[in-house]
């Protein structure tokens, strides 16, 4: 299996009306799978410590797959995949990738479960709406943290000059090469001119536009695409991974399984998700991002996504040598402890698992630039301290941090944090000494729990 | 001949066990039976599907049900509805609902719980799918003499198009004529003032409360 015979199969297999797909080959196999192999949350665990529940849903994923395929969204075809396509995607899938250039360059591997190398960290403006009058200070500000393996999701244009910027247009291919331009232009003030920038400039095919060897994004940048929920991939996203994989460079691969949605409950849909790790890997996936969404809370640090992570990553890396990561987007936004105690307490569940990490991110940021470099250092700093930890250890930090923001997880009523511009000082590109007093803070607090922060 | 409480019965289960087939034998009953449709859709299906939505929200229930008991309520109502225009009357609907995804997004899943959870609170929808064109927002609400349009763009790139079918609206004359609610991840109340929505709803159980509580705003 390749990526030339899923893009055959995408025109060519079983014609299906997407909800079908979604009802009779998604939740109705994961209900059977759940009880075949019995995949069941006990609706407490907030970290997953049963290696062979871990086992059994990496099992229930691999059937869904083969029983469900991946959706074409346009085509309305089912891509399916036999046993031994899946068995030799697996087998072929890259263990360790390098990304970047000169001395710039890094390498991110795949993480057994409590394994102590470092992860990788992916951290940036994550696509939050960025302005065009302060991407560059506020990537430059990101770029110096020099913790941050790659740069990453360097923002959303939604508007430029003034004007919204629609789907497919001029303006839109124009936006995509200043992303490029201002992306790379950052990361050269930042003296990492070759800093791996994991991208994705707008929404639609002509992002491509970024791409550029001297002023824009590399083949040695990776290039992130996004599945649909559930199982479901459209012809953009086929295009782009066509495009890059014939350029050559790494294919960063997301897909966000929605807790409430198709799969059921956490335990559901960590079986979604499984299959959506081994799909993204059919279809030339490299570096292979969860992003686990929820119906009600539209968060990821809620308890069931915590589970959900935990136990899809364990069920993952346990039986496979993918290379994985896992979002983590937040109700409470930047400027506010919540937010820090947020991204941690996902941090310590799914480092453990065998994850590196992507983010941080408020789900919701208000208005433009609502992200933060100083908390993208402590996202950096938490991850490798989790590295140091087992997943027993890690468990009661993770159900301390989860009881200080349960009750504030509603998007309504979250913090509402900061924008970059308010929490630093845009000309020294340093954190404002409030902000810095909530870094200390958190810090300070993480360490009295027990995580290994040093001092 | 089974009694008007056993075939409420019947009907209830239908929704409860989220059967569609077994939602429109239940529906043929109460017609043959001779019983009163407004009220058989009152006593046999408005009640389980109410809990329905309501289990939905605490999790107790997630997606597939929900919309397997809003299909099976659909089903069983169509049934009844055809008896009543039959008689020579025609069925007091809540409300009607146009909803889609807006163009050049695909998203499908915020927008189906929206209308599935609408459905289960007595509003007839009609579900434009996703990608739908402005001018076929506006199309589809003139030839279901609708009540409200509902657009959801989940990115913050095809958000514009939400301001696209109000702009259509407004050159068409049209903007007084429809309450219009905009959602999906991105979309913001701020949002939904600059382009003048009528009003903006974070989710599906927003949604129902507000058209609620703005009921005199939208019903003629």
């Amino acid at each position: 299996m390749n990526l030339k015979e899923a893009l055959k199969r995408g025109e060519t297999g079983p014609l299906l009306d997407a909800n079908d797909f979604l009802m009779q080959r998604v939740a109705m196999n994961v209900v059977k799978l759940q009880k075949k192999y019995d995949v069941k949350w006990d609706g407490k665990t907030l970290v997953n410590l049963d290696d062979d529940l871990a086992d059994r849903c990496w099992a229930a994923g691999k059937e869904l797959l083969l029983t469900a395929g991946l959706y074409g969204a346009n085509s309305r075809r089912v891509i399916e995949f036999s046993p031994a396509e899946v068995e030799h995607a697996l087998h072929f899938a890259p263990h360790r990738l390098a990304m970047g250039q000169g001395k710039d360059a890094v390498k991110i591997h795949h993480r057994n479960v409590e394994d102590p190398r470092r992860p990788f960290i992916f951290a940036g403006p994550f696509n939050a709406n960025t302005h065009q009058d302060m991407f560059v200070k506020l990537n430059e500000a990101f770029a110096q943290e020099r913790i941050i393996d790659c740069l990453f999701l360097p923002g959303y244009l939604n508007t430029l000059d003034g004007l919204m910027i629609r789907p497919g247009s001029g303006l839109s291919s124009r936006a995509a090469v200043l992303y490029g331009q201002w992306a790379r232009e950052a990361v050269r003030r930042a003296g990492r001119p070759g800093m791996p920038i994991c991208g994705h400039a707008v929404m639609a095919l002509n992002e491509m536009a970024c791409t550029n060897e001297e002023w824009g994004l590399r083949q040695s940048d990776p290039r992130a695409m996004v599945l649909l929920s559930e199982l479901q991939v459209d012809d953009v996203t086929l295009a782009r991974l066509a495009y890059y994989a014939a350029y050559g460079c790494p294919q960063y691969v997301a897909f966000t399984p929605l807790v409430g949605g198709y799969g059921g409950g956490p335990d559901g849909t960590a079986i979604v998700a499984v299959a959506a790790f081994i799909g993204s890997a059919l279809l030339g996936g490299e570096i292979l991002h969860l992003g686990p969404q929820h119906i009600k809370y539209k968060m990821q640090t809620n308890q069931h996504s915590l589970f959900l992570g935990s136990l899809a990553q364990q069920a993952v890396n346990r039986n496979s040598h993918l290379i994985t990561t896992t979002s983590h987007t937040t109700a409470g936004r930047p400027g506010s402890t919540q937010y820090a105690y947020e991204f941690a307490a996902l941090e310590l569940a799914v480092v453990p698992s065998g994850s590196n990490v992507s983010g941080p991110r408020p789900a919701e940021p208000l208005g433009f630039n609502n992200v933060s470099p100083l908390m993208a250092r402590l996202f950096a700093e938490v991850a490798h301290a989790a590295a140091e930890m087992t997943r027993a250890q890690a468990a009661p930090i993770v159900a301390a941090l989860y009881e200080k923001y349960k009750d504030k997880i509603s998007l309504e009523v979250a913090p509402k944090g900061l924008p970059f511009e308010e929490l630093y000082d845009v000309d020294t590109l340093t954190p404002r000494p409030e902000h810095q007093a909530v870094y200390d803070e958190v810090k300070a607090e993480l360490v009295r729990l027990g995580v290994p922060l040093g001092s | 001949m089974p009694s008007a409480e056993q075939v409420y019965a019947s009907m209830r289960a239908a929704i409860e066990n989220y059967d569609s087939d077994a939602a429109v034998a239940a529906a043929k009953e109460a017609a043959s039976a001779g019983l009163d449709p407004t009220k058989a859709i009152e006593m046999g299906f408005a009640g389980p599907i109410r809990e329905v939505g309501e289990a939905f929200h605490r999790m107790d229930i997630f997606l597939p049900q929900l919309v397997m008991a809003a299909d099976a309520m659909k089903a069983g109502v169509a049934v009844l509805e055809a008896a009543i225009k039959a008689g020579g009357g025609h069925l007091e609907k809540k409300g009607v609902v146009i909803i889609g995804t807006v163009e050049g997004d695909i998203h499908d899943i915020g927008k189906t719980v929206v209308a599935a959870m609408l459905q289960a609170n007595g509003y007839e929808v009609h579900d434009l799918g996703v990608e739908v064109p402005a001018p076929r927002f506006i199309q589809a609400a003139e030839e279901v003499g609708a009540h409200i349009i509902g657009m959801s763009a989940l990115l913050s790139t095809t958000m514009l198009f939400q301001r696209d079918v109000l702009e259509l609206m407004r050159n068409k004359g049209l903007d007084k004529k429809y309450f219009t609610i905009v959602g999906g991840a991105p979309v913001t109340q701020a949002w939904a003032d600059q382009i003048g929505a009528s009003a903006y709803a974070r989710g599906a159980v927003e949604a129902v409360r507000l058209l609620e509580e703005r009921r005199k705003e939208w019903a003629r």
